[in-house]
This record gives C-alpha cells, sequence and structure tokens, in this order.
C-alpha cells in the first residue's frame, strides 16, 4: 500500500511497563496479559490517517531492561517520534523518566516528537503516580501527554495518532527537513512533497484529544 | 571487501550453493577466486554475484534506513513445533506459529551491525506481513542474547533459544540439490559462534 510518508517510532521506557502490549493493541487491537521479557528490538506497523493522507507508523518497541539498554539505545537515531511510557501503578517508572529522556534526547533528532504516555490506567485502585504528575512532567519538558490503558486499548489510538498528527504538524512548519532521513521520516514511494504535504493539519492540541477522549 | 563482508568470507569458507544468502554491501564487488563457477556469492550463498537475499532486498527497499547496509547471511526457514517443547512466539508476530497452529514460513538472517566486527552480533527474523504477505521484519536481536542450535541435522531443523527461555525451532526450505549445503553453512555459522561465546562450542541442541 502506497503511503504519503512513513514515520518512525520508537518505544521506551522500563520493564514491564507495557510497551509491547501498546504495540500489539495499536497494531493488532487486542492484549495479551502475559508476555515474554522483549530482547533487542521488535517492530511493528500501522497504516494512519492524518489530514487526507496515508501515514506508515514503523515502531520500534525497544527492550526496556537495563542489560538491553547501551544496544537498543543505539536504534534511537532516525526516530521521528517517541513513546516514553511509565506505570501508573510502579513509582519507580516513573522516577526513571528523566534518565530515558536524556538518552532519548541525546541519541535522536532535536525534532524528535515525545508523548509521555502512564499506562495501565484501567488499574485505578493501585495508583502510585498520580495524573497531575505525569501533566506537570511532560509540562516541564515539553513532551505530549497521556494516560493509557493497553488493557482496555483506552487512549493507545490516540497515543500513537496525536504523535503523527504533531510530526506532521511539524513537518508543514518547516520544522522537519523530509530529505533527512536522520529525521525518522520518508517520504513514500511515488510521492512528492508538493503531493506529500496537503492542507493544513489540525491545529487540534493533543492533550485536549485526550482529555475529551473520556475514557481514561 | 569490508571487514564485514570480510566475516562472511571467514565463516562460510566453501561455495557455490543455491539459496539461502549473502548479500554484499552495496559497492562491493564479489571477489571473482571466491565465486563458484561464477555464480556464487561471498560464502556460496546466492545463486548470483551479489543478489541479495529476500530480507536484505527488504532491507534495501529504504524502510529500514539504519539496516539498510548491513550484509546479512540469510535463509527461509517454515517453524514447527517441537513435539516436545511448544513454540513461545512474541504475541507481535502473528505470522509465526503459536501454540498447535500450523507451521509458518519465517526468513532469519545474521548480521554484523558494525563493519570493525568479526562475526555477526545480530539474529532478524522475518516473515510474510498479515495484510498483503510481502516479507515483514519482526525482531532484531542481539545474538549474545540469543543461542543457536542445530536440532536434527538430518531433517536440516534448527531450535532458536533467547536468553528470556522463549525457544522456537526452524526448519530450512531450500532445493532439495543445495539444502544441504546450506544447511552446512548455517552449522558452520553455529561453530562459529558458539567457539567465540561463554557457553562453548556445543551447537548441538542440549536440552
Amino acid at each position: 500500500m502506497t503511503y504519503a510518508y512513513l514515520f518512525k517510532y520508537i518505544i521506551i521506557g522500563d520493564t514491564g511497563v507495557g510497551k509491547s502490549c501498546l504495540l500489539l493493541q495499536f497494531t493488532d487491537k487486542r492484549f495479551q496479559p502475559v508476555h515474554d521479557l522483549t530482547i533487542g528490538v521488535e517492530f511493528g506497523a500501522r497504516m494512519v490517517n492524518i489530514d487526507g493522507k496515508q501515514i506508515k507508523l514503523q515502531i520500534w518497541d525497544t527492550a526496556g531492561q537495563e542489560s538491553f539498554r547501551s544496544i537498543t539505545r543505539s536504534y534511537y537515531r532516525g526516530a521521528a517520534g517517541a513513546l516514553l511510557v511509565y506505570d501508573i501503578t510502579r513509582r519507580e517508572t516513573f522516577n526513571h523518566l528523566t534518565s530515558w529522556l536524556e538518552d532519548a534526547r541525546q541519541h535522536s533528532s532535536s525534532n524528535m516528537v515525545i508523548m509521555l504516555i502512564g499506562n495501565k490506567s484501567d488499574l485505578e485502585s493501585r495508583r502510585d503516580v498520580k495524573r497531575e504528575e505525569g501533566e506537570a512532567f511532560a509540562r516541564e519538558h515539553g513532551l505530549i501527554f497521556m494516560e493509557t490503558s493497553a488493557k482496555t486499548a483506552c487512549n493507545v489510538e490516540e497515543a500513537f495518532i496525536n504523535t503523527a498528527k504533531e510530526i506532521y504538524r511539524k513537518i508543514q512548519q518547516g520544522l522537519f527537513d523530509v530529505h533527512n532521513e536522520a529525521n525518522g521520516i520518508k517520504i513514500g514511494p511515488q510521492q512528492s512533497i508538493s503531493t506529500s504535504l496537503g492542507p493544513s493539519v489540525s491545529q487540534r492540541n493533543c492533550r485536549d484529544v485526550a482529555s475529551n477522549s473520556g475514557c481514561c | 571487501p569490508s571487514p564485514t563482508f570480510d566475516f562472511l568470507l571467514r565463516l562460510l569458507p566453501t561455495f557455490g550453493s543455491r539459496g539461502g544468502g549473502v548479500a554484499m554491501k552495496r559497492g562491493h564487488e564479489v571477489r571473482p577466486a571466491l565465486s563458484g563457477a561464477g555464480e556464487a556469492g561471498p560464502g556460496g550463498m546466492a545463486a548470483y554475484p551479489g543478489r541479495p537475499g529476500r530480507l536484505q532486498r527488504h532491507l534495501l527497499s529504504g524502510e529500514f534506513d539504519q539496516l539498510r547496509d548491513f550484509t546479512i547471511f540469510e535463509s527461509n526457514f517454515v517453524q514447527f513445533c517441537s513435539p516436545s517443547i511448544l513454540s513461545l512466539i512474541s504475541d507481535l508476530w502473528p505470522q509465526v506459529t503459536r501454540l498447535g497452529e500450523v507451521a509458518n514460513k519465517v526468513t532469519m538472517g545474521v548480521a554484523a551491525s558494525s563493519p570493525a566486527l568479526e562475526l555477526p552480533d545480530l539474529l532478524l527474523l522475518a516473515g510474510p506481513g498479515k495484510e498483503n504477505g510481502h516479507l515483514q521484519l519482526f525482531g532484531l536481536f542481539p545474538l549474545q542474547f540469543v543461542q543457536l542450535f542445530v536440532h536434527d541435522e538430518s531433517r536440516c531443523q534448527l531450535k532458536v533459544k533467547f536468553r528470556t527461555g522463549r525457544a522456537f525451532y526452524l526448519q530450512l526450505r531450500a532445493q532439495p540439490e543445495t539444502r544441504d549445503r546450506e544447511f552446512g553453512q548455517w552449522v558452520r555459522l553455529l561453530y562459529r559462534l558458539r567457539f567465540h561465546s561463554v557457553q562453548g562450542p556445543v551447537p548441538f541442541t542440549q536440552e
């Protein structure tokens, strides 16, 4: 299938926060409660439609365990978007965000769009990190923020798609050089810039979308 | 040849088979002295000089920019369930056999992430995508966290075991006239990898 753009995403964060489950929910619309530990990188892909344009999301699901980190961080390069995930029921996964963020910023393009995700929002009774804390961290570091549940699919689509919208917005603003592959964006086969760039993408704020979705 | 190319030459010293595939890094020529009857590429894996395998072609298509220049030794397999150990496969691999399902096609390759390496350090797994059947890369795994075994040499079967305990079995798919030779190249690869690993030289299945 043809597409206007391909965006490379990475999913990063501590082990067990639900990175692979988020990907599985997004690509296959299903949830697998027991999942083998990811080693290295596993890949997923899905087409999304942004403002009438077909965009292929190529998603690199990285291993979260510390022992794999030195290897997986070498694959951050050339990502246009990152989903930085923590588990709202495990405070330590939130505490480690700064380290993940430093890693991501050090090893990827400065224009990379980063979506902070507080996952497992279905486990409200076990919540250990307030939503406001996630929002504050995102605000402080210039990230988009959403709480999601890979189990119930709440906000999962929105997390991936809003990241794509923000990347697309940056393309339209000229912040991304789509000819520089280091930015994690590829123009689709038989596409040109003039045909790839459609009318202005919605400027709707991603957080507004998140808060309006109402499921988390 | 580049150092990456060299590792394949050292790894697979005999030539002349069809099937499997070792593609050259772009811009490198096959050394004529190493090509069997003018047909084989380095390692004897390619039917035509420099003709890349399916996985290599997939990466060369450009969607995986970072992996495009990898030199890959690859073969096509069918995954099957061992009678004794059921296959445990990532849920992100929808086309790969899960419990009790029919066997599926898998393309497996090894590559070196750096031209400075003497041996491959990455395992790549790919298979038909669920939407259109086109080859799709499933995963990229550091070989230090993977063990490869010969499961059944007579049936050209390998066992792939991850450090996490996940394991699955693959049977080589190749032309009958070249299958043994191609499998022999995998056996040599396994020996090489095992001799350089802390586990020692035991390339055959050890349960």
